[in-house]
């Protein structure tokens, strides 16, 4: 394990019966980076993302988050994702609280914060992601683009060194992705490590340091995103990007 | 991931399990050293034995044959006794379960009960006679063939139809009680009826409109208290030394008279027979039954929805033992009849663990076991509903397995759960019901002995249907009232 990296994947498997899903992925992330992967539909890159917080459970290699290898059973998997962040397209919200509620459970649930900091602390993060005034409503009242700006201001209350997205705007009405991506922009220029899979091949242009292009459960290929988007090296990389540009 | 020790979680249960046993088995029984308390079996009401009163016990000036000659003997040989009415066959399995140490319930002597019971002395004959309708024109068995005649089931009269099938040409119904039985006899449906002599004389003494043809009655069997085989021999000579004074000095014979001749306890024919006259009548034993009925159905469903929530979780789980332990514990109580479940518990259990289960325990045992098993299911349904993006979104912010379920997955669970276990609190309030079978006097047991002692089984099952269709509404308006401000 490198202490260079923030992350650091090793050789990960992962399969479904006899569906290999992952077939052994190496990457590294420093910290402040922010990855891109992109790929066709069914090629792992959900999968990928969910074995790096064990909502999947990895069948070989390594995964390790600030130094912890969350395969280790010894590890206390709770206090890991406590510094792991996640994003979720179908924003998963809890219903059954309010919008403040949401962002202030897990700080007060896990002794991070008073109940009375954690709520101020939580109505700065709505400030950041510009729904202050959403508070106290209850998050099924809120559009999608809404929804998903508490989902992130809810991961980011529990202060995690590492933000995963999976598809955080493939859900959203076109007029709402903008914003989504305005905060995640924001997030990406206050230095956070951010791990992103998206379909929105303009923000990984303007904003990623890395693009990683996923293929049938491999990494095809990676380097910066005039690397990828410019000069594509593989042929599967070159048709991935000519269906998805050009229609 | 969800790596709580679920291991820890069923040991605590199976834990309170056993301290819920051990209390039933170390609740204390009152034995006074100088004067013995016998617990003694017998009828609800099975006239003239066993008579109740409004109130569902013996204390009027009318108590039946057997309960003034008991209080009696128990003043003449020094003991104590605590009575317990069910149905005949409820006392039967009591004495041979060891629930009670005697029976005394109209029981006739015959060889079959010998070999399993004792008898004390009899003080009694016992025989079946034949009646008509008051304005029938039979008067043998000859007159029979090819009509319909009724005898309660299991009863030796019973018996004496099925043996002389054939000799007479008749066709046998079987009835549970006497009065629906004559009843029958009344509108014209069966021609004739066989009962228990004395039981026969003493409806037709206070108003049954049915004429006994027998001149005198068939299979005469003397009629006795039993007792558990070879068991409590000081308590069996008590009651037989009891028995022969009784008999010697006259008083048996002066009580059964006091019931068969005369009119000393004939009842009333002005009394109220409309709805309100009935109701005022038994007002006090209903009311009575009624807070049975509900006392047995709030700590019943408390109790079944503790049970249903363990059962639940444990189903939910990751651990396939406890899957496995929740699966079988509600497939078992699901399909187990009720009625089963209670005999079981109030009969079966006290042979193995060698103590009486009080009655009241037994009945929310078991309403916790059936209603917790589909309370269960409603659970697991009830969390599985939910969305697993839900439990996604909880474990990757940090929260524990625990916290994820009490915070974000009951909540929701239980709001879909809620429509279903409503359903089941109403299920659970019918079911109270079927409890009178072991002898609870709850609402259905106390209409049951009214019934047996006014005949009218039309009005009262119209009042008892109708105190339960009332206090389902209310507990219906109340659900939706909480739903409403759940929502
Ligand atoms: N729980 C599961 N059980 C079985 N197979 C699964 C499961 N989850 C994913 N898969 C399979 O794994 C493969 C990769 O799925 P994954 O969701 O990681 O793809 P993806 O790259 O995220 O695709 P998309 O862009 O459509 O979201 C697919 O073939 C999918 O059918
Ligand atoms: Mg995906």
């Amino acid at each position: 394990m490198d202490k260079r990296y923030k992350v650091q994947v090793k050789d990960l498997h992962k399969s479904y019966g006899s569906n290999e899903v992952l077939q052994g992925i190496d990457l590294n992330v420093a910290p402040s980076e922010v990855v891109c992967m992109i790929g066709p539909s069914g090629s792992g890159k959900s999968t990928f993302l969910r074995c790096l917080n064990r909502l999947e459970v990895p069948n070989g290699g390594h995964v390790y988050v600030d130094g912890y290898d969350i395969a280790d059973p010894k590890v206390n998997i709770n206090k890991v994702r406590e510094n792991i962040g996640m994003v979720f397209q179908h924003f998963n919200l809890f219903p059954n609280m309010s919008v403040l509620d949401n962002i202030t459970l897990a700080p007060v649930q896990l002794g991070k914060a008073t109940k009375a900091e954690a709520e101020e602390e939580a109505l700065r993060y709505l400030d950041l992601v510009g729904l202050k005034e959403k508070a106290n409503v209850n998050p099924q009242t809120l559009s999608g683009g809404q929804k998903q700006r508490v989902a992130i201001a809810r991961a980011l209350a529990m202060k995690p060194d590492v933000m995963l997205f999976d598809e955080p705007t493939s859900a959203l009405d076109p007029e709402m992705v903008g914003d989504v991506l305005g905060v995640m922009k924001q997030l990406a220029k206050q230095g956070m490590t951010m791990i992103v899979v998206t379909h929105e091949m303009g923000f990984a242009k303007q904003v990623a340091d890395r693009v990683v292009f996923f293929h049938d459960g491999k990494i095809r290929e990676q380097g910066t995103p005039e690397e990828i988007f410019d000069h594509p090296q593989h042929p599967d990389t070159r048709n991935f990007l000519d269906k998805v540009l050009n229609v | 991931m969800r790596r709580i020790s679920w291991k820890k979680i069923f040991a605590s249960w199976l834990a309170a399990l056993a301290i819920a046993v051990g209390w039933l088995l170390v609740e204390p029984q009152s034995v006074s050293a100088a004067e013995p308390t016998y617990t003694i079996a017998t009828n609800n009401t099975f006239e003239p034995f066993e008579i109740q009163d409004s109130k569902g016990g013996y204390s009027g000036k009318n108590p039946g044959i057997e309960i003034e000659m008991l209080r009696e003997i128990a003043k003449h040989e020094h003991f104590k006794y605590k009575l317990k009415p069910m149905s005949f066959n409820g006392d039967l399995q009591a004495l041979e379960g060891g629930q009670v140490d005697a029976v005394m319930a109209g029981m006739s002597v015959t060889d079959e009960r010998k070999q399993k019971f004792d008898f004390s002395v009899p003080y009694y004959t016992d025989g079946v006679e034949m009646a008509v309708a008051k304005d029938s024109n039979i008067k043998s068995l000859k007159q029979l063939k090819g009509k319909t005649v009724s005898a309660k089931s299991g009863t030796s009269a019973a018996l004496f139809l099925k043996k002389n099938q054939k000799k007479y040409g008749y066709k046998v119904k079987y009835f549970d009680s006497s009065n629906t039985m004559w009843n029958d006899v009344k509108i014209g449906n069966t021609a004739a009826t066989f009962d228990d002599g004395p039981v026969l004389e003493y409806g037709i003494k206070t108003g049954v409109p049915l004429k006994v043809v027998t001149k005198k009655p068939i299979d005469a069997q003397p009629v006795a208290i039993g007792f558990q085989k070879g068991k409590n021999l000081a308590m069996q000579k008590k009651i037989n030394d009891g028995i022969r004074w009784m008999k010697k000095t006259g008083r048996m014979q002066k009580i059964i008279d006091k019931y068969t001749k005369g009119n000393k306890t004939a009842k009333s024919a002005t009394a109220d027979r409309t709805i309100l006259g009935l109701l005022r009548a038994n007002r006090e034993a209903l009311l009575r039954g009624l807070w049975m009925t509900v006392e047995l159905t709030v700590v019943g469903i408390i109790c079944a929805m503790i049970f249903g929530l363990i059962l639940g979780v444990l189903g939910i789980t990751q651990n396939k033992f406890a899957q496995a332990v929740s699966s079988v514990i509600i497939y078992i109580f699901r399909g187990l009849p009720m009625i089963v479940l209670a005999f079981f518990i109030y009969m079966g259990v006290p042979n193995v663990i060698g103590h009486k289960v009080p009655l009241f325990v037994a009945g929310v045992i078991t309403l916790m076991l059936d209603e917790g098993a589909y309370i269960g299911a409603i659970v697991k349904g009830g969390f599985e509903a939910v969305d697993p993006g839900q439990w996604e979104a909880a474990r990757s912010l940090g929260l524990p397995y625990h916290k994820a379920l009490t915070k974000v997955i009951a909540p929701q669970g239980l709001k879909i759960m809620v429509p279903s276990l409503v359903n089941q609190f109403i299920m659970t309030l019918k079911d109270t019901s079927i409890l009178s079978a072991i002898g609870v006097m709850e609402l259905t047991e106390t209409g049951t002995v009214i019934i047996s002692q006014n005949m009218e089984g039309f009005k009262m099952w119209l009042i008892i249907g109708t105190i339960y269709i009332i206090i389902i509404t209310l507990l219906t308006w109340l659900s939706n009232y909480i739903q409403k401000r759940m929502a």
